[in-house]
């Protein structure tokens, strides 16, 4: 009965949720200038092929760019923007025709130019390059034939990216890869078009600095001198984007209605949120949701001033099964039904926040009603929304502990040293206390949380509380392949954090990786969900929103793409 | 006096250099992240990790870097690259001096001004209310910690968020150039509050030491000898008391040179500070380094602006 009305409970949050993220009321007035306040830098690069984070494809991806596949805010599959139609499959999956848009140009200096395949062949190689610093090639782009020999300098080009003419662009692979043929991963800002003789020598030298002097195609730009020199942005202060008179609205499916879009860096978190529900014109940056006490006053005075999306990730305790007793199953199960995923919530503002997870794919994911859905797969330990000590006791006798509890010495533990992640850790730390387990806690900046211990597998570090993570364009392999696939262990940077590498999992994911149908695809995946979430390898506690704050004039409009952060180029005021 | 100053400008470079040195084995030997693991991205392999660590000479040991990095300092003034934002360091930190200036000359003239005239009338009249007043609201303006403070400044006066509105909020910072006018109101809250613990700092300072001046031999001639009260406090009282207040503002001031995080945090002003505190954040080791730098820089000149200032003060020092 109760699990039963926790599932009711739960949809209804779901869906409320859902229709609360649909974004914004009223009509769209085109023109002005919006100011996006950010608490942090913002942007951490100008160059398309550094782009991977949220914030560079809010405020520069989208707005200032055309990618051969785009994401309207609303939709989970890709919408042809540079390309003229979804890729056309042959050859058993394994060769990918994608036919280009004529007549798009570039922005100034090279406005007299248009985008050609060569330039989309060329932006894609680069992305291979060190100094551009791409974090996702090697993951989606990896199987292209000729790629490896291109990675380790015996090939000047990519050979299985060829381009026959100037409009048509064809990819070989060496196995099917659903993420291509899908157009997904071609989705993606390695896809914006760069004219490989304006950026090659920008592209030389340690860094590329192509970013400081790149050309625009989007229906905004970054404010430049006309000669091929950036003018607006200063790094971590402002970004000043203003419309791109090369741009061809008849040719974009985006409205952009503003004029402008300005970015302010740097201010603190709470000033920030309180400035963009008090004035005009203004929406929230670069945080996933405001301080808590902004969004419980929030809610309390300004609900419709806040647009909660689901951002299609999850957060999750992360627990290392190369140390003891954390290899044994039974006691991550244990830990999971010991933890009280309520009470983490409220570490980071309450039910707003995000919903209690049941598994570990989030809505949106394919494979996730697959999984089970909201109601998940059944497991009792991972989806008690409070914690079920008596269930976890029975997991830690299952394990060895004949007394329920753990006797053993403290765990290093590696978590966040600023709010609300330090204070989700230091509820956990209190949780696991009552089946025995101490751990010894370090707090430090989250940047050296993830470089120095808990993605280095030396540091041998037990348990990380702060981690999340999102699926690139809605794919669960990217919810899966990175983090439980054994080949994925690496000496830094490691995110398969529980260092599984179990050869049976290894080739069921090899193997999803290479299923077309979608159904099927879909299907495979959600088994893979199914056994991390019975192993326990991370305890997910919330499938997470990102709660985005509007002025009352502003109609902001939530990428789902993008994890719910703004789609500017929708955007507008209201009328 | 000239060779003086020549002789301690070659110990600076000797200081700034030293700075950089342990600065170079603290934050390159043991670093908070790995820098080539933060240039990568998200999710990098470990193959293009090692690639940028090559190419960025990460691989090499810390003297070799450290050879690179004072060559390409010495002779092109090339602070590198920010990991983070991949921009040149020098140009995004010399962006941000201007703005620390603005704030910090400010509140300096702000708090030595309130500071001196607040001590001197508490010493003048001591014991009596005015005394016990000033010094009770000095002891509170040093208790309240300045990233309060601006907050509760913000919300009692900002125009945009505060309850009355006054004066501009935070990110309100216009460069003089721009705008002299909004230059200066969009500094008075910074100020205000970045010269309340430093102003109250100075009073009771200034206070103690004076008290203990006015008692001594020489002022009780110099009224024996019927000079009137205020050239008494002010020419011999004040005069000779104030040296420690000078000291204390060259550090001060060549300090917050260096970066007054809090108050450019919770202001918003793109200064030195936000910038050194934007790369902590980011572990992005190039822009530390120069702002450490810097830092040094602005605090040994301070020192010696301070040390050539107690000549004239006081004219018993003479320097060789």
């Amino acid at each position: 009965m109760r699990r039963s009305l926790w599932s009711i409970i739960a949809a209804l949050a779901v869906l409320a949720l859902v229709v609360a993220g649909c974004g914004g009321g009223g009509k769209a007035k085109k023109g002005g200038t919006v100011t996006i306040l950010d608490t942090e830098g913002g942007v951490d690069s100008l160059d398309p092929g550094y782009w991977y984070y949220q914030d560079d494809y809010k405020s520069l991806g989208q707005p200032t760019q055309r990618w051969l596949y785009g994401w309207k805010p609303n939709e989970t599959t890709p919408t042809p923007d540079l390309a003229t139609a979804l890729p056309a499959v042959s050859n058993g999956g394994r060769t990918i025709t994608v036919k280009i848009r004529s007549g798009i140009r570039y922005s100034a200096p090279l406005q007299t130019r248009t985008v050609k395949a060569a330039d989309i062949k060329y932006a894609m190689e680069r992305c291979f390059l060190p100094q551009v610093g791409n974090g996702y090639y090697h993951s989606y782009y990896g199987d292209i034939a000729g790629a490896d020999a291109f990675t380790k300098g015996k090939a000047k080009q990519i050979s299985g990216i060829q381009v026959p003419d100037a409009t048509t662009l064809v990819i070989k692979t060496t196995k099917p890869i659903f993420v291509l043929t899908s157009g997904r991963a071609l989705g993606m800002p390695c896809t914006v078009p760069i004219p490989k003789d304006y950026a090659q020598k920008y592209d030389k030298g340690k860094t590329s600095t192509y970013g400081e002097h790149a050309v625009f195609t989007g229906p905004y730009m970054v404010q430049n001198d006309g000669k091929g020199n950036i003018t607006g942005y200063e790094a971590g202060k402002t970004l000043t984007l203003v419309r791109n008179p090369k741009w061809d609205k008849s040719t974009d499916f985006r409205p952009a209605y503003f004029d402008r879009i300005e970015f302010k860096g740097g201010f603190d978190a709470t000033v920030a949120a309180r400035k963009t529900l008090t004035g005009p014109r203004m929406l929230s940056g670069d945080y996933a949701a405001p301080p808590v006490a902004v969004l419980k006053s929030g809610l309390s005075s300004r609900k419709s001033q806040l647009v909660i999306t689901p951002s299609g990730g999850n957060r999750y305790i992360g627990l290392n099964t190369r140390i003891k007793p954390l290899d044994n199953v039974n006691v991550r199960r244990a830990l999971s039904a010991a933890i009280d995923r309520t009470s983490l919530r409220q570490t980071r503002g309450g039910p707003t926040i995000g919903t209690i997870a049941t598994h570990f794919f989030p809505p949106g994911i394919g494979g996730f009603e697959e999984g089970g859905g909201v109601q998940g797969p059944g497991f009792a330990f991972a989806s008690s929304p409070t914690a079920n000590v008596p269930l976890a006791q029975q997991y830690m006798r299952k394990a060895g502990f004949a007394s329920g509890k753990y006797a053993g010495p403290a765990l290093l533990t590696f978590a966040d040293d600023a709010p609300p992640a330090k204070e989700t850790a230091e509820a956990f730390q209190s949780q696991v206390g009552k089946l025995g387990f101490k751990l010894k806690l370090r707090e430090v900046p989250h940047a050296t949380m993830l470089s120095k211990y808990c993605e280095v597998p030396k540091a041998a570090v037990a348990i990380c509380p702060n981690f999340g993570w999102g699926a690139d364009f809605f794919s669960p392999q990217s919810m899966i392949d990175p983090l439980f696939n054994g080949k994925n262990i690496v000496p830094t940077g490691n995110v398969n954090t529980a260092q599984v590498n179990d050869p049976k999992l290894n080739a069921q994911i090899e193997k999803a990786k290479t299923i077309t149908d979608p159904a099927a695809s879909a299907k495979a995946w959600a088994a893979l969900d199914k056994v991390v979430t019975n192993q326990s390898y991370f305890l997910t506690w919330i499938w997470d929103n990102n709660v985005g704050l509007e002025s009352k004039d502003m109609n902001g409009v939530p990428s789902k793409f993008n994890s719910g952060e703004w789609d500017l180029t929708f955007s507008s005021f209201k009328k | 006096m000239g060779r003086y100053i020549v002789r301690r400008l070659l110990w600076v470079v000797v200081l700034l250099f030293l700075v950089s040195l342990i600065t170079f084995i603290v934050f390159y030997a043991f670093p908070t992240a790995d820098p080539a693991q933060l240039r990568a991205g998200r999710q990098p392999n470990p193959q293009l990790v090692e690639q940028i660590r090559h190419s960025l000479g990460l691989d090499k040991p810390w003297y070799v870097q450290y050879f690179r990095y004072m060559k390409a300092l010495v002779l092109h003034f090339d602070f590198g690259r920010s990991y983070h934002y991949n921009v040149p360091v020098r140009k995004h930190i010399l962006d941000a001096v201007a703005p620390t200036a603005s704030l910090v000359v400010g509140a300096a003239v702000l708090w030595l001004v309130s500071g001196i005239a607040v001590g001197t009338i508490s010493a003048v009249r001591r014991g009596k209310l005015i005394d016990r007043l000033s010094m009770g609201g000095a002891l509170v303006a040093i208790s309240a910690p300045v990233y309060w403070l601006g907050l509760v400044a913000l919300y009692l006066f900002a125009s945009d968020i505060g309850k009355v509105h006054i004066f501009p909020g935070a990110g309100s910072y216009t460069p003089i150039t721009d705008d002299p006018v909004k230059w200066f109101t969009s500094l008075i809250l910074p100020w205000i509050v970045l010269a309340a613990s430093f102003a109250a700092f100075y009073a009771r300072l200034l206070r103690g030491n004076l008290i203990e001046t006015m008692s001594e031999d020489y002022i009780r001639t110099a009224r024996a000898k019927g000079l009137r009260e205020r050239r008494v406090v002010l020419r011999h009282g004040v005069r000779s008391a104030i040296t420690p207040v000078v000291t204390a503002a060259g550090l001060d001031i060549g300090i917050l040179l260096g970066g007054a995080i809090l108050t450019e945090k919770v202001f918003n002003i793109p200064g030195v500070g936000m910038v050194a505190f934007d790369s902590i954040q980011n572990a992005d080791l190039p822009i530390i380094q120069g702002t450490v730098l810097l830092g040094a820089f602005f605090i040994v000149i301070a020192n010696l602006v301070v040390d050539v200032l107690y000549a004239f003060l006081d004219p018993r020092v003479r320097y060789a």
